[in-house]
């Protein structure tokens, strides 16, 4: 997994590449630490590259989803590749983290 | 019955194991087949198998060593139409006018279910769950409170039994003081029993149950809101695990794009390819995991 992290606007992208799982969820938790305590807690996590995720990922990704939201802001995903978005909808991760088709509609998000 | 063989190619003693867990689904769960072909070629064994309702089926049929032959063989000789074919006509009584007739929960039902377990007790004679080759649990649900009730013991036609009693169709099994319905009432897919075992890699077949295409009878109302309940109560239930356990959970959600129905053995190879191909996409990853050796604490 590669995570690279860019600002635009008012957002802080997080861009990732490849598998979210158990190997490197604490590769990612760690990546979102510092925004958060920084207080750059409007995230927006661009999933357009990844291409597998684990519950071991999605516990990452939720943690940082509640730390975020904890410091007034949200975690936002974009790009989902349909695999990807299956796990997460039957997860029912998708009831509670709100998904945008790209990185743009989810920084757009964050104006409204 | 058939000879006991070694099911798919053996897996060494020394093989790393994952824990197999089978959720409802009707015949489309034979693509849990697919799964544990996938998983044996690839080297990786299967140290416990969990089932439900018709998961429960084919978790038997893994846990008991069958050859794949052998389980095709006998899911096309258990799982037609005829299984719910016919009616229970003094059920159906019961069920219009329970002053005249006389209501017992523990005996009512729409379906006779004699067929059903005549080919049961064919297909798997008088075996008990714990004899199985590896740890076998079928997954019920208590009548009277809701629960989910693990078999791990006992009567492995009773089990089957209980897994599927699919509700108003089949009359809820006793086993022992307790009243059990259909599985996929308390948990549609249960890896929790996987992770109350302790296991660390959990390989979780999962199905969707598929919403009516058109809703003309009060058999096709009935269905579209058990999917409706299934589907979400399946969501809900990955979710708490997801998020709240340290057991890594690889979900398997075959993609039938030919439509399965609820009887269709006739897609029966189809059906098992795709659980196979889907096994096939989770394969890195889940070689990287076992290869890494990461312990996981179990809750």
């Amino acid at each position: 997994m590669e995570v690279t992290l860019t600002e635009r606007e008012n957002a802080t992208i997080v861009t990732i590449t490849g598998s979210v799982d158990s190997l490197n969820a604490e590769q990612l938790s760690a990546t979102f630490a510092p925004p958060i305590a920084e207080g750059r807690v409007r995230l927006v996590a661009d999933f357009s590259s990844v291409n597998y995720t684990s519950s071991a990922g999605l516990r990452s990704l939720l943690a940082a989803v509640k730390d975020s939201r904890r410091g007034g802001g949200d975690l936002r995903i974009a790009g989902l590749q349909p695999q990807v978005e299956r796990v997460l909808a039957i997860a029912g991760f998708t009831s509670i983290i709100r998904v945008f088709p790209d990185v743009d509609a989810a920084v757009a998000s964050y104006r409204a | 019955m058939a000879a006991t063989l070694p099911a798919f190619p053996p897996v060494g003693a020394e093989s790393p194991k994952v824990t197999l867990v089978i959720g409802s689904g009707s015949v489309k769960c034979a693509a849990a087949l697919g799964v544990y072909k996938a998983l044996t070629d690839a080297g990786i064994g299967v140290e416990r198998v969990v089932g439900c309702s018709a998961g429960a089926v084919f978790a038997a049929l893994i846990a008991f060593g069958h050859t794949m032959d052998d389980a095709r063989s006998k899911t096309v000789q258990l799982w037609t139409r005829e299984l719910t074919g016919q009616r229970n006509t003094i059920g159906v009584l019961r069920a219009l006018a329970p002053r005249l007739f006389g209501f017992k929960a523990a005996e009512f039902s729409l379906r006779d279910d004699r067929l059903l377990l005549q080919r049961l007790r064919a297909g798997f004679g008088d075996r008990r769950i714990e004899d199985a080759g590896m740890p076998l649990h079928l997954t019920a649900t208590d009548f009277a409170t809701g629960e989910l009730v693990e078999l791990a013991s006992g009567s492995l036609v009773e089990g089957i039994r209980a897994s599927l009693a699919l509700p108003l169709a089949f009359a809820p099994q006793r086993v022992g003081e307790r009243l059990l319905v259909d599985g996929y009432l308390s948990d549609p897919l249960p890896v929790s029993v996987a992770m109350k075992h302790g296991a660390r890699v959990i390989v979780a077949v999962g199905f969707e149950n598929p919403y009516q295409e058109r809703v003309d009878s009060a058999g096709r109302f009935a269905f579209q809101l058990s999917a409706i309940l299934a589907n979400n109560l399946l969501r809900a239930k990955l979710a708490f695990h997801s998020a709240a356990h340290h057991s890594e959970m690889i979900i398997i959600l075959p993609e039938f794009r030919q439509r399965v129905r609820l009887f269709d053995t006739s897609k029966l190879a189809y059906i098992i390819e795709e659980g196979e191909q889907a096994a096939l996409q989770q394969l890195p990853y889940l070689h990287r995991l076992l290869a890494e050796g990461r312990q996981y604490a179990a809750a």
